[in-house]
């Protein structure tokens, strides 16, 4: 500028003034704060710690970005509200269970340009847990943990009986009859050991069925677990009941411990074998260390079906109206690479969902049967939860079918029957309500 | 009414008091407009739409109330807050009344008990909850430990398909203290004069009792009767909590079914068209109330 | 209303000495074991808290902890965060209280001493919304609060009471007809405004019926529990319900001692309440249940 106004140098003038006293007060020099992202997770103690410690590594990583890892309770519901309720947090780590319904119902971002761009296949990772994250054609959500489930089996109660501690069974045959030789009843025949209940710890209840090779439903619009596989898993759940007299064994069960502690049935030595995750060994390392156990595929109903189990999940996302997506995925990304993923489920000493898993993960993993939960999730028949909408609802049916049937209320026949006929109601009701909105149902 | 002459409203001592009515309520109009009356109206319209929070709501007539027909787990939760209804509120009021009597004839420690019976009213639910599961246990529970004293071997209580309404209802009588509170005022509210026509007849202690009192608090049991309706077929936490109503949705009640739908499920059109049913079903049976007690219920000085 | 525990018993019943005394004995008993029954959650509840974690698993149980383990209330306050809900729950209550004794005070006296258009049916129109079932309004009250930000706050839980609540300013009208109007024109002949009127001479002269109504809601928030469920979607914005209703879902199996520990915490602020203010809350439980 040649010539200078004093009217324009004064307000130079000012302009410098201001600018000086945002200066002052900036701390430092002209470097923005990094952007805050909340993560909210259902992991608490020593999950949550390894988490936390891929958190900080990100955070580390780069200085744009921050991270704050929040534990919440019940998060598959919380995430919900909060997304409904426009304050959702920027990423959520849900169960795969979620998925279906929460893109369903419109509360996640769909994450296909993302991955496009960060160059994320369905080839990075082992086929069943990605599976668990697509739905109409979109992917909304990425693996971090992932679980499969196994007999567990107390090597010190099959010594006791008399039995080889190193032959588990792999049969449901097989497994009854060990159940019965490992089932101990005080002199006023009150039960005190248990070999197996089908219902403890009960997370699984919806799964006999396919364990025995049924479906839950075809895939398009038929509710199917009435066919004879899901009828035979009842009538065998139903033996239990009938075997060792339901109200028995309610007393009993009604005295069993938390999950995570001393007192859990299967630590505390009152259940001989259970099926049970990966995780299993963490909990039985910390609370009961001395124990002797193994863990191996769960008996199914014909052997050439041994070696099936059920796969689980535990996923990243991000809420629809979540204000920094962009952002958001960074952080997932840095999840998905090999190193952060290895030291995540190693932190839950889980085995990884990414396809390739470095020799120093093996190597290195305290858990004796690591290799075993990993198999079953590559296995052919290995089955997981379906893509179903209504899956909650589904679910809950199946469990109150489950129960009328091991307290003998009702036949697995008529149980199954209601199951289906609810529920093929609600799924023709939402497949009314889909073709209205125009969407897909799978 | 008050001797001094008050200003018609046209005048303008009047116009300052509309202002300052209008200063005095304002908080209630904001108040019953934004979290009562809108809600309201605008639950009705959700009731006939498909509605997720997360989409906008879609007019779908009366699929809801068509769909909620042929919902058995509906039906079941409607009929398990009947059943729960059916019992607890007889027997609740049958209970009050009779301790409310009994505290009226006690002459000694009146004041001591009548705290003792109103305390665990005022335990919160969650608290109440928790110590009643620990009660209930089926393996450690008081309860069961109390019965093997007498050679019973007890049931898991709330885990019993058949025991666990049961339990919840005789878990509710421990909750009947403000009930006692309101007969006892109303037993000593009876003027003694009323008594007296009685005595010139010869009635007994117990002519008398129901012969005077009872027809004298009639609108007090009356009154308990209906905000006793209302509230027991709203019961949600205490279910909630304790048996998330369990076993085989035989403690499922009417509130929690609808807050599944509409917060877990996210069918808020669904669950805004089961509220209203419920709301009608509470207008529908104080009405049946009101009209069955016109013929019981003595007001005094009509 | 005078504490009606002092007025004679039942004067329905014969005076006829000895048999008096037999149905006397036969009563006192009665309410003596009932009064047992009545108790016995709460002892079980507080004996419970004091044992170790074996203890609370033998068969049959002790009902005297044999030494009676004071470090559970530091575990449960710790493990759960008790302080933290607690502090959560006072803010609310406190919050709500404040707002509603205010609020429900000055609308109550828009109805009672002013006159306006339409003010009869709105109060029978105020009245009438008592009989709406929560879940009615559940599902769009949550829309409201989405809209202004709230979810995921404690505002929802106290906001609301700063704008009256039928019940409360129904019990209040009530209440402030019984003042005799002459007080309140006296002082409109000396030119006080409505508002220092309501100030200086409603007010004291309520004062009875505001604490009813603040015990009300101070206990109303000690114990909600479908609100925070509803509104609260972060750990640390817990008030107690919720809170303790979550610990017991997580560890419910098994921490039984731990649970009636922090059980013992959340029921000792209603005891205090109780003992100081048993009066006033009965006075109030009766203006309710029979002055209708």
């Amino acid at each position: 500028m040649l010539y200078n106004e004093p009217l324009v140098s004064l307000r130079r003038a000012c302009l410098a003034i201001a600018a000086a006293g945002v200066a002052w007060s900036a701390p430092g020099p002209a470097r923005a704060a990094p952007l805050e992202l909340s993560y909210w997770e259902k992991w608490t103690r020593f999950e949550g710690d390894a988490m936390i410690a891929v958190v900080a590594d990100f955070n580390k990583s780069q200085d744009r970005l921050h991270v704050t890892y929040l534990p919440v309770s019940n998060v598959e519901q919380k995430v919900l509200v909060a997304t409904a309720g426009g304050d959702p947090p920027d990423i959520a780590g849900l169960y795969a269970a979620q998925v279906v319904s929460y893109a369903d119902k419109n509360a996640l971002l769909p994450l296909d340009d993302y991955l496009a761009r960060a160059g994320i296949t369905a080839a990075d990772f082992i086929p069943v847990f990605w599976n668990e994250c697509v739905f109409r054609g979109h992917v909304w959500a990425l693996p971090t943990t992932p679980a499969t489930i196994a007999l567990h089996w107390n090597k010190g109660l099959f010594r006791k009986a008399g039995m080889d501690p190193e032959r588990p069974p792999k049969t449901i045959g097989e497994l009854d009859e060990m159940a019965d030789r490992l089932t101990i009843r005080d002199a006023s025949g009150h039960l005190i050991q248990m070999g197996f209940i089908p219902w403890e710890p009960g997370w699984w209840n919806w799964a006999w069925g396919r364990f025995f090779g049924g479906r839950l439903w075809d895939g398009e619009s038929k509710i199917t677990c009435d066919e004879p596989e899901f009828v035979a898993a009842l009538q065998w759940v139903q033996s239990y009941g009938r075997k060792y007299g339901k109200d028995q064994l309610q007393v009993f069960t009604s005295g069993f411990g938390n999950f995570a502690s001393p007192q859990n049935a299967f630590m505390a030595g009152k259940v001989a074998m259970e099926i049970q995750g990966v995780w299993m060994y963490n909990f039985i390392t910390q609370y009961t260390p001395k124990m002797e156990w193994g863990a191996a595929p769960f008996p199914t109903a014909k052997p050439e079906q041994y070696g099936m189990s059920d796969a689980d999940l535990d996923v990243l996302a991000i809420p629809r109206d979540a204000r920094h997506p962009e952002e958001s995925f960074e952080f997932i990304k840095y999840v998905m690479t090999r190193p952060a993923m290895e030291k995540l489920c190693m932190g839950h000493r889980k085995f990884s969902p990414l396809a390739k898993v470095s020799p120093a993960f093996w190597a290195s993993h305290p858990n004796p049967y690591i290799r075993l939960f990993d198999s079953l999730a590559r296995h052919p028949l290995t089955f997981a939860l379906p893509h179903l909408t209504i899956w909650q609802e589904y679910s809950e049916e199946l469990s109150v079918a489950f129960q009328k049937v091991y307290l003998l209320e009702a036949s697995p026949e008529e149980a199954l029957a209601t199951v289906k006929a609810r529920m093929q109601k609600r799924l023709d009701r939402e497949l009314r309500r889909m073709k209205r909105l125009g969407l897909s149902p799978a | 009414m008050s001797p001094v002459a008050r200003e018609p409203l046209s005048s303008r001592v009047g116009r300052a008091e509309f202002r300052w009515a209008m200063l005095f309520i304002a908080p209630w109009i904001i108040g019953f407009g934004v979290f009562l009356a809108y809600p309201v109206v605008v639950s009705l319209f959700y009731s006939f739409c498909e509605y997720s929070v997360l989409a906008k709501p879609v007019w779908i007539g009366a699929g809801n109330f068509r769909d909620l027909a042929d919902d058995d787990v509906f039906w079941i939760s409607l009929w398990n807050t009947f059943r729960f209804a059916a019992f607890a509120l007889p027997l609740g009021m049958i209970f009050s009344l009779g301790l409310a009597a009994m505290l009226h004839i006690c002459a000694i420690g009146r004041a001591t008990f009548r705290a003792i019976f109103f305390l665990p009213s005022l335990v919160p639910v969650v608290a109440n909850a928790i110590v009643w599961m620990w009660m209930f246990n089926g393996e450690y529970g008081l309860l069961n430990a109390g019965l093997k004293v007498f050679g019973q071997q007890g049931a898991n209580w709330l885990g019993d398909p058949f025991w666990s309404m049961p339990a919840l209802i005789f878990m509710g009588f421990w909750g009947v203290g403000g009930s006692i509170i309101i007969f006892l005022a109303a037993f000593q509210e009876v003027p003694v004069e009323m008594y007296e026509a009685a005595e010139l007849d010869g009635a007994s202690s117990w002519q008398k009792f129901w012969g005077v009192t009872v027809p004298l608090i009639s609108p007090v049991i009356f009154f308990q009767l209906i905000t006793g309706i209302i509230g027991v077929l709203q019961v949600f936490a205490a279910p909630y909590i304790m048996t998330g109503g369990g076993p085989m949705r035989r403690t499922l009640f009417y509130s929690m079914y609808l807050y599944d739908n509409a917060f877990r499920y996210l069918r808020m059109g669904y669950a805004c068209a089961m509220a209203w049913i419920l709301f009608l079903l509470i207008l529908a049976l104080t009405l049946v109330a009101t009209k069955i007690s016109a013929r019981y219920v003595h007001y005094q000085g009509s | 209303m005078s504490d009606l525990a002092s007025a004679p018993n039942a004067p329905w019943l014969e005076r006829k000495g000895s048999r008096e005394m037999i149905l006397q004995a036969f009563v006192f008993v009665g309410l003596g074991l009932l009064a047992v029954l009545f108790l016995l959650p709460l002892l079980w509840m507080v004996s419970t808290s004091l044992k170790p974690i074996e203890e609370t698993m033998k068969m049959p149980p002790t009902f005297i902890p044999t030494s009676p383990k004071w470090e559970n209330f530091r575990e449960a306050v710790q493990r759960i965060p008790f302080l933290r809900y607690f502090g959560n729950t006072v803010w609310v209550s406190v919050l709500g209280t404040v707002g509603v004794v205010i609020s429900s005070s000055l609308v109550a006296y828009g109805f009672a001493f002013l006159r306006w258009p339409g003010r009869d049916l709105f109060f029978w129109l105020t009245v009438a919304t008592m009989m709406i079932p929560f879940p009615v309004i559940m599902v769009p009250l949550y829309g409201v609060f989405r809209k202004f930000g709230m979810i995921g706050t404690l505002m929802p839980l106290w906001l609301p009471a700063w704008f009256g609540s039928a019940w409360d300013i129904f019990l209040m009208r009530q209440f402030f007809l019984g003042i005799p109007k002459d007080l309140l024109d006296a002082a409109r002949i000396d030119g006080a405004t409505e508002f220092q009127i309501w100030r200086k001479i409603v007010l004291p002269v309520a004062a009875p019926v505001m604490v009813v109504v603040g015990l009300f809601h101070v206990i109303y928030s000690w114990n909600d529990f479908l609100g925070p469920l509803l509104y609260l979607t972060k750990q640390e914005k817990y008030t107690l319900s919720l809170g303790l209703q979550f610990y017991q879902s997580q560890s419910g199996g098994t921490e039984w001692h731990l649970l009636m520990a922090a059980s013992v915490l959340m029921v000792l602020p209603v005891l205090v309440l109780f003992l100081l203010g048993q009066r006033a809350l009965i006075r109030g439980i009766t203006m309710t249940g029979i002055k209708m």
